[in-house]
Parts: structure tokens; C-alpha cells; sequence
């Protein structure tokens, strides 16, 4: 095999999910054959009312910090969800359509391929990991993520006393120069591991492990689940034909699927 | 090894051990902080390292009542989180309720009592001791007493429900005194009233958006801020995705485009005012067309007789066509239901808006059913939400006693009413005129900023307490609040400081609980003694317990049906007056919309950092107050984005940068109220601006409730440009198909049984 067609296959291979090397490659260093997990938040558009609740939900249990009004300005401002909202007419028939926006953990995420020191890598459950303090601060991630979720630390976090007491233990605090991002709450997914080890189990059961949004989300919005348990809820939904991926045509992969708002306006 | 942290020790060792020279470097040694070691040598009981512990108990960041639980580690609070078995939040919660950990954490607490030294201006705040404030207080409660001037005391309170509402009913009736208010700016007053009047229904009944299949909001933001945002979200989605054969319609009224206009199908815009013009309208196309057959159809054909449709597309500004359809799709769409608050029910003539919203649930048929409205039963414990709370009216004559001397002293508890009271109320300078202002307040807001004495009070996560959510939702339910972490500072709760003053006072037998805990476990044994609960316990000790660990308690009985027409009296004065505003539309040509912020509240959230850097829902806007305008009014005006500019009203005037709305009537400009601090920590402090203190002095003349959206203004363009702090840039989609939409014929339905299954989550 020519040393191109060796290549060629080994990057399909790479930025195909799940890392699975074809036959080609017997012997090959092999990561993993597949995801033990295949983690997915479907989101309902027509659901979801924009009012924010997983946002604070967000900042609270993964310890991200406030940026203040002058870095705020800066656009430095750290949100791993956030609300994004676009206006479609004029008045007095003027809309307002809001969408979450999180990291997508792309399954061929652009993010992944451009750091050069692989602080963000694909982990065993699907999820688009980021390694601290492997990080060292290119902010090339950001650049090429199409979907801007990738917040970089300008600063180290500084919380006025007593406020850091109700910092998050099973989370870490980011310091200065580095870039951080939603985890789908992994040290939610971790615990829930644990917890169906501890109990005999070798899976997680559908609806064990909750990221905070999801959790806190008032109108039920976001389901979050095991995309390879054909029966978990977020199989199901995802299979709706609402299902939409932001930004398909970039084939990107997301793992965050959105149902489309329905709109009623014929009557 | 008190006295020597762990790098002291490290130090000591590269010294060369402890010798001749420990005792200096001992004494170096505990020039910084003492820091222990391993500080659990001997662990507490209460909790074991690495393990959360979860505590069940209520949410008090507003007046919706919603069970949360609180996830600790150590003894710190670290997360709030939903209660799943808690009927108003079911597990889920708003923005504003997971940033309570920022009221407990505040930097900006007060940490001990306080004495004010020298004037209200000039003086110092000294720290003294409980003994010595309470004291102090009773010695001035007992000498009023004394001397017959038992009503000389007034106690203004937040609204609180409960056995706090009742305990301060058992306090100011020992002292002599029927001064107690309860003061929210936000209270649904009209609403009380109007639901009294139309229903005779003493509380506000239960709007089953769940269930509903055709929603007409009236100016109520009811996925925003109005009542019971969570309980209303969850109903929200449900009604949208959570039945396979239905899908929830929704139109919202309003002049201004809220959270809950944007999640609706369809946003009418109706002259601000005029919302209850329109449901009679309604109700007489309904009433016309045979959508109503009582036997007392000819009266209300009669009172509406005045509403035809071209009488109404007239005064509101919506098409007559779209009147009809509204009333036709209304009628014709079982079960369907009507709700109004919000700016709708806050003109001069709020009540009678009300009235006319919630009669069309009357008309269709809508009382008691499934997805309509349903009436609640009488409250467990005291009175319920709306007999103590103080109008406008009853506030200006507060301030008016205390002008002239008949206040000798005021007890304020958690309610801010120097920030939440228009300028033209004089309340501020008529505090000046009593003698005595004792604060509760865990913060050193505007009103506690005039207080002599202040004895702070534990936050809701270190208190004792209950709540028993109003509306209710359908049957009796409620929740025990209870201390998830030991108190960070020298403070007490509430109920503590009064029952501190009654012991002081000598009240003895008439209040002779220790502690509010005692109180509230003998209220409870009354619960218990009712049985017919989701606790099934022989002792009261296992009943209280399970109710303590469960956060939650609910009667398994739904109150009955009452079957009833309206009184005709009432059908013959239905009618909704045009609405009046202050100042000539010459001299101040827009209409002002103040409407609750989403993350501030009323203006209590501003001091939470988490909630200062919450963009703001439709505008994305943080850090600060603006101004929204629609783009043709800015065009004509010559305004863009962040052009400062003057709001001045006939009382006053502030200023604010301009953020073009699209979806805003052009006569109306809208303010978000909750910034313009110029007290209240460092968060909240000289940012923004406060449109409540510009607002007109007009009231609903029933109930003297504020008629807070009927002021006019005037926008005077200074020049000048500020930056707005708001995330984003480009606002419109420009083809990129991010959200994207699909045909009702598209919408399969089929996932309502995903909601359905109970959800386990791994305690983490």
C-alpha cells in the first residue's frame, strides 16, 4: 500500500466516529472499536420558551466564572450554553425564534483535528473532551468550531469571598489561558458510571445521567441520553422527523439534535 | 498545630527543625490566617467528605412558591435543583432560583447586627450585639405599648405565607398594633380582585395551561415573570409536545412583545389599555353567535350590547377579522382558556380588564375543567397571599401616618419599598419622619440604607420555615423550608428575631415558642391532625420527618366543582373603561411599558452576579438598563442602538441607551424595572436606571393598586453614545437555517410518551 493510500485511510479512519480502523489495517494501534456510549441531547425548538434557566443551571454546577462588565465588553463573556435568538420580519409581524447553543460534540469535530498539542480529543463515550491542562491557550479550536462555543479563560476566574464557597468539588476551576467548553456534565456521566458499577451493572440506564440543563430545563426542552440504546428516549426522539443538526451541510456530525419549532400559522 | 499552617510547618523543617529559633518563627508564623490542615480529623456527623447531601425545602427568590432541592458538600451549599416531587416545580427550576446560592454566598451580606451612630445621613453603622439590638427594640415596642400607642407600630413585610404570616399576626395583635403590611411591587392585586369579583373567589384559581388546548394571554407573561414562571413552562411544553394527537395554541395580547409572546403562535398587539375592550368584544361575538347558552344569556347580551366588533377593532387597533377568529377559534377549541396580567392588569382600569378575560373562560365553559380553570381550595395555613398586601393606596397612607407622627416605629422585613415606589409617593422622605426604622433586610438595600437598627436576617437556605404555593395547584399543598447549611453569619431568622422580641416583650403564653422550629412543628401537628395526606404517619414525629425529608405535602382530595353563575349584578356592571394616562400625548407622545425583568425580579435579583451577566431573553442585553423602541419610531427620532437618551415623564426623569425592538407598538417604549440601584452591594449599585421612579401616581380605583403602565413620556436625545453589553452581533438568520421550522402537517407527535417516564437521577 502506497504511503498516500495508507494515509488517506488512516485519516478516514480517524475522523470517522468511533476511531474503528478497517480491515486494511490489521495490527494497527487501534483506540477504541467503538463508542462504549454514544452521549446526544435532543432539543425541542418547539418546546423551548428562551427563558435561560439551563444557562445559570450551566455556570452553577460546571463552575464558570462571571467576566465582569469591562471583559463582558471584550467579548470575553464565558456561557458553555447560551441562548441565541433571531428575529425574522418587521412589526407588526416581527418573530423571535431562540435556540440553545452548546458544544455540539461533533463526531468530526473541526476543533479536534486543529490543536496542536491534542488537548481536545474525541473520548470513548462520543464526547468531545477537553484536556486543561494539555491546553495551551492557540485558541485554535475556537476558530475553526462553526458553532462558537469554545470560551477561552482572558483571565484567571476570581470569585468575591464568600462566593467560592459554593464552587462545584467534582468540577475543576480553569485558570488563565485556557480554553474550556461544555462537557455534557462528564462528572454527572462519571458518577453515573460508578454508580452502575457499584450496583453490579455494566450500563448506565436511560435517564440516570442528567447534565444541568437538561435537569433544570422548566419546559422539558432537552432530553439527554445513550444515542446506541435504541430504546433510550433520546433514540426516539432523535428520530422524530423534526430532527435537524445545525449547520448539516458542514458534516460536522453533531451529537446535539434539534427538533424543529412547528409553526401553526395556517389558521 | 493550631497556629502553624501547613508551609509554616514545611518552613519550620527546612530551618533545621524547632529549635532555639521557633519561638520567632512561631511567631511569623501566625501573622497570616491559621489554615488547618486536615480539618476532619474528626469528621462531623452530619455529612461524610466526598458525599453530597441533598435537602429538600422551598424556594423564596419569588412569590411562585416552588419545592427545590439543594445538593451539599461539607457543609456548603453547591447546587439547587428542582424538586421532583414538588407539584408547582416538578423537578425543574428557573434562572432566577438556581441563582439563590448567590443570596446565601453573598459577598454584600449583612453579617451581624447594626447600629446606626450619629444621623440617617452622616451616621456610621456600628456592629452590636443581639442582646443588645433586640432589646432595644422591645424597650421602644413595650413604651409605645405602654402608653396606648400600640398602633403606633407598623410591620411591613415581603409577602410571606405560612406560619411566618401568621406569627407576625400573633406578634402585631399581642403589641396592639393592625399596621402589618405585606408589600410586593409584582403582586397580581387586580387579578385578587377581580377573580373576587366575578367568581366570589377569595384566591386565585388554577390556570391549567397543561391540559389546555388553545391559550388567549392577555399582557400575562406567563413563561416570564408572571406568578409561577416554572410551573407554567412545565405546563408550556406539555401543552406544545407532550400529547401525540394535539398541539397547544398559543396567542398572547400585549404591546410589547414578552418571553411568552415570542413562544406564542401569534402576537397581537392591542392598544396598551385596551386588552379588556377586546375580550368583551370577544365575549360578544361569542355570546352572538350562540357560544353561550345560560339562562342569563340575555343579560350578558345586553351589558356587551356596546362591544361590536367594529367598536372594538376601533379602540384596540386589531382587525376585525381577526376578532372574529380570535372568539371563533376560542369557542370552538375545547378545552380552551383565557389568562390576563402583566401590563393589562396594571391600568386604571386593570380590575375590570380582568374581569372581562377571565369571564370568557365563564362563557365557553372553561370553569373546572380539565385544561380550563380551576378554583383552589382555602388555604391551609393563615390567609393566603393577598389579605395582608399593601396597595399603593394603603403605601401612600403609611407614608402619610408617617408624616404625621403616627408612626413611632417601623419594622421592615425583606421588601424594598424606597426602590420599588414611584418618586411622586414620598415614601423616602416620610421615612425620615419615624423615629424609629428597624430592618430586617439580609442586605443594605435603599430602604434598609434608612434603617437605625438593622438585625439581619438568615437567608431562605439557613432558615426554618413553610410555604403553601398561591395559586395552588388545584388541592392543598405546601412544603416544610428548613436549613440546608448552618448559618454563615451572625444572623437570625425571621421568625427568630420574633420571638426574641416576644420574650423580650414578655408576651409569654400568647407567643411562648423558643424558636421558630418549635412554632412552625406545632403548627404542623394541626396538618397532621388532618390526615387525608401524601404522609401516611401515625406519629406526629414520623409525619413531620417524612414531611421535613420529603419537601413536600399534598391532600389527596380535589375540592369540589362549584357549579355557580355569575351573579347578574355583576353581568350588568361588566364593562372596561378606556384607559387613562398621565400627561397630554402632545407633550409626552409614548406610552411607558416598565415590564419585571426576567433575571431581576422587581429589582431583588440585581445584586447576583449570576443574574447582573444573564443576557437578557429578547435582547441579549446585560450589565445595565436600555431603552426599547420600535425601528420606525427610532428612525423618526433619529436613534440608533446605544444613543443615551432622557425618559421623562411628568414625575421625573431618567436616562437610558436606546435598543431597537422590532416587535414593540411604535407610540410604546419599554423598560426592563430591576436596575438603578443606589444601594444594594456592589453588583447592583449605580447601574442602570429605575423606571419605577418616574412612574405616574395613578391607581386602579378598587383595589388602589399601582396602575403601573399607564404613565406617559417624552424622549429627549442627549447626544451622547454608550456602549450596550449584549452577547451577539448579527440578529437576523441571513439564510443560515439555524432554527428551523416546519408545518403543523409536519409536526408527527409522537413523543409524548418520552415525558412520561419517570426519570431516576443518580444522586451525585
Amino acid at each position: 500500500m502506497s504511503l498516500v493510500g495508507d494515509f488517506l485511510t488512516r485519516w478516514r479512519a480517524y475522523r470517522k466516529p468511533g476511531y474503528i480502523y478497517g480491515d486494511e489495517f490489521d495490527g494497527a494501534r487501534r483506540d477504541y472499536d467503538e463508542f462504549d456510549y454514544a452521549w446526544t441531547m435532543t432539543i425541542d425548538l418547539d418546546r423551548c420558551t428562551g427563558c435561560e434557566a439551563c444557562v445559570t443551571a450551566c455556570q452553577a454546577e460546571n463552575n464558570i466564572p462571571i467576566v465582569g462588565a469591562t471583559a463582558f465588553a471584550k467579548g470575553r463573556q464565558m456561557q458553555w450554553i447560551r441562548i441565541e435568538r433571531y428575529w425574522e420580519g418587521e412589526y407588526p409581524n416581527a418573530k423571535l425564534g431562540f435556540i440553545p447553543m452548546l458544544c455540539q460534540h461533533c463526531d468530526a469535530a473541526p476543533c479536534e483535528t486543529v490543536c496542536p498539542v491534542s488537548a481536545t480529543y474525541h473520548n470513548q463515550d462520543g464526547l468531545n473532551a477537553q484536556v486543561y491542562n494539555r491546553c495551551i491557550g492557540t485558541r485554535s479550536c475556537a476558530v475553526y468550531c462553526p458553532y462558537e462555543v469554545r470560551y477561552f479563560n482572558y483571565n484567571n476566574p476570581v470569585w468575591d469571598a464568600p462566593l467560592a464557597e459554593q464552587l462545584n468539588p467534582d468540577v475543576t476551576v480553569r485558570e488563565k489561558g485556557v480554553m474550556e467548553k461544555c462537557t455534557f456534565c462528564i462528572q454527572r456521566i462519571r458518577q453515573a458510571k460508578d454508580h452502575a458499577k457499584d450496583d453490579g451493572r455494566r450500563r448506565v440506564r436511560d435517564g440516570e445521567v442528567q447534565p444541568a440543563c437538561v435537569q433544570t430545563c422548566p419546559a422539558e426542552a432537552l432530553i439527554f441520553g445513550d444515542r446506541k440504546d435504541p430504546e433510550s428516549r433520546v433514540s426516539i426522539s432523535m428520530n422524530d422527523p423534526r430532527a435537524y443538526r445545525v449547520l448539516e451541510e458542514l458534516n460536522t456530525d453533531p451529537s446535539v439534535i434539534y427538533l424543529k419549532k412547528v409553526d401553526d400559522n395556517a389558521g | 498545630m493550631s497556629g502553624i499552617d501547613r508551609r509554616d510547618f514545611l518552613k519550620l523543617v527546612g530551618a533545621g527543625g524547632v529549635g532555639a529559633g521557633a519561638g520567632f518563627m512561631l511567631a511569623e508564623s501566625i501573622k497570616h490566617p491559621v489554615e488547618h490542615l486536615i480539618p476532619y480529623v474528626v469528621p462531623p456527623e452530619e455529612f461524610s467528605p466526598g458525599i453530597a447531601t441533598w435537602y429538600n425545602t422551598v424556594c423564596s427568590m419569588c412569590s411562585a412558591g416552588c419545592g427545590i432541592s439543594v445538593r451539599t458538600r461539607e457543609g456548603r451549599a453547591k447546587k439547587i435543583e428542582g424538586n421532583p416531587a414538588h407539584p408547582v416545580s416538578q423537578g425543574r427550576l428557573c434562572a432566577h432560583g438556581q441563582a439563590g446560592l448567590q443570596v446565601l454566598y453573598n459577598p454584600d451580606r449583612l453579617t451581624s447586627p447594626l447600629l446606626r451612630t450619629g444621623g440617617r445621613e452622616s451616621g456610621d453603622l456600628i456592629p452590636i450585639t443581639w442582646e443588645d439590638g433586640l432589646s432595644q427594640v422591645a424597650e421602644r415596642l413595650s413604651a409605645l405599648r405602654a402608653s396606648g400607642q400600640g398602633n403606633g407600630v407598623c410591620f411591613l413585610s415581603e409577602g410571606v405565607r405560612g406560619h411566618l404570616a401568621t406569627l407576625f399576626e400573633l406578634f402585631m395583635e399581642q403589641l396592639g398594633s393592625d399596621r402589618l403590611l405585606h408589600y410586593d411591587f409584582a403582586h397580581p392585586q387586580t387579578l385578587y380582585a377581580a377573580i373576587d369579583r366575578l367568581f366570589g373567589e377569595q384566591h386565585l384559581p388554577y390556570y391549567d395551561l397543561r391540559n389546555t388546548r388553545y391559550l388567549l394571554s392577555f399582557g400575562a407573561d406567563y413563561l416570564g415573570s408572571w406568578i409561577s414562571p416554572v410551573h407554567h413552562g412545565l405546563g408550556f411544553g406539555h401543552s406544545r409536545q407532550g400529547r401525540d394527537d394535539v398541539r397547544g395554541r398559543f396567542v398572547q395580547i400585549e404591546p410589547r412583545m414578552s418571553l411568552s409572546g415570542a413562544a406564542a403562535d401569534e402576537w397581537i398587539a392591542a392598544n396598551p389599555g385596551t386588552e379588556g375592550i377586546l375580550a368583551l368584544g370577544l365575549a360578544k361575538h361569542i355570546v352572538d353567535e350562540g357560544g353561550y347558552q345560560g339562562a342569563d344569556r340575555d343579560a350578558w347580551a345586553a351589558a356587551l350590547a356596546p362591544y361590536t366588533t367594529a367598536a372594538v377593532a376601533d379602540q384596540t387597533g386589531i382587525p376585525a377579522a381577526t376578532i372574529t377568529r380570535l372568539a371563533d377559534t376560542f369557542a370552538g377549541t375545547q378545552p380552551s382558556l383565557a389568562i390576563g396580567g402583566g401590563a393589562a392588569g396594571n391600568h386604571g382600569n386593570g380590575v375590570d380588564t380582568l374581569i372581562a378575560v377571565n369571564a370568557l373562560n365563564y362563557l365557553v365553559g372553561n370553569l373546572g375543567q380539565e385544561g380550563g380553570l380551576v378554583f383552589n381550595p382555602e388555604p391551609v395555613v393563615g390567609q393566603g397571599s393577598n389579605a395582608r398586601q399593601a396597595s399603593y393606596r394603603s403605601m401612600l397612607e403609611l407614608a402619610e401616618d408617617a408624616r404625621q407622627g403616627r408612626i413611632g416605629v417601623l419594622i421592615v422585613n425583606q421588601t424594598n419599598p424606597v426602590f420599588t415606589l414611584p418618586a411622586a409617593a414620598g415614601f423616602k422622605a416620610a421615612l425620615a419622619e419615624i423615629p424609629l426604622i428597624v430592618s430586617l433586610s439580609s442586605f443594605m438595600d435603599e430602604t434598609s440604607a434608612m434603617a437605625d437598627l438593622i438585625l439581619p436576617s438568615h437567608s431562605y437556605l439557613e432558615s426554618w420555615g413553610d410555604d403553601f404555593p398561591e395559586p395552588g395547584v388545584g388541592f392543598s399543598a405546601g412544603a416544610v423550608s428548613q436549613p440546608v447549611v448552618s448559618p454563615l453569619y451572625n444572623t437570625r431568622s425571621t421568625g427568630d428575631i420574633i420571638l426574641g422580641l416576644a420574650q423580650k416583650l414578655g408576651f409569654g403564653a400568647a407567643l411562648p415558642w423558643p424558636s421558630m422550629e418549635e412554632y412552625l412543628q406545632d403548627g404542623w401537628r394541626k396538618i397532621h391532625a388532618r390526615g387525608a395526606t401524601n404522609v401516611d404517619a401515625e406519629s406526629f414525629e414520623a409525619f413531620w420527618i417524612d414531611v421535613v425529608k420529603a419537601g413536600v405535602w399534598g391532600e389527596n382530595t380535589r375540592r369540589e366543582t362549584r357549579s355557580f353563575t355569575v351573579d347578574s349584578s355583576v353581568i350588568d356592571s361588566i364593562g372596561v373603561e378606556a384607559p387613562q394616562f398621565s400627561g397630554s400625548s402632545d407633550d409626552y407622545p409614548f406610552i411607558l411599558h416598565p415590564y419585571l425583568s426576567i433575571a431581576l425580579h422587581d429589582g431583588r435579583g440585581a445584586n447576583l452576579p449570576w443574574m447582573q451577566e444573564l443576557p437578557d431573553p429578547m435582547t441579549s442585553v446585560v450589565y445595565g438598563s436600555w431603552v426599547e423602541m420600535n425601528p420606525t419610531t427610532a428612525e423618526e427620532l433619529g436613534l440608533t442602538e446605544g444613543d443615551l437618551v432622557e425618559i421623562e415623564s411628568p414625575h421625573g426623569r431618567i436616562a437610558a441607551p436606546v435598543y431597537v425592538y422590532p416587535a414593540i407598538m411604535p407610540n410604546v417604549i419599554a423598560m426592563p424595572i430591576g436596575q438603578g440601584h443606589s444601594e444594594y452591594g456592589r453588583y447592583a449599585k449605580d447601574r442602570g436606571a429605575n423606571p419605577i421612579e418616574i412612574l405616574s401616581p395613578q391607581m386602579e380605583p378598587l383595589t388602589g393598586s399601582l396602575a403601573w403602565s399607564a404613565t406617559r413620556v417624552r424622549i429627549i436625545p442627549t447626544g451622547r453614545q454608550v456602549e450596550l453589553l449584549k452577547t451577539g452581533g448579527v440578529s437576523r438568520e441571513l439564510g443560515r437555517e439555524i432554527i428551523q421550522t416546519t408545518g403543523a402537517d409536519q409536526n408527527a407527535g409522537g413523543l409524548a410518551a418520552l415525558h412520561s417516564i419517570p426519570i431516576t437521577v443518580v444522586p451525585t
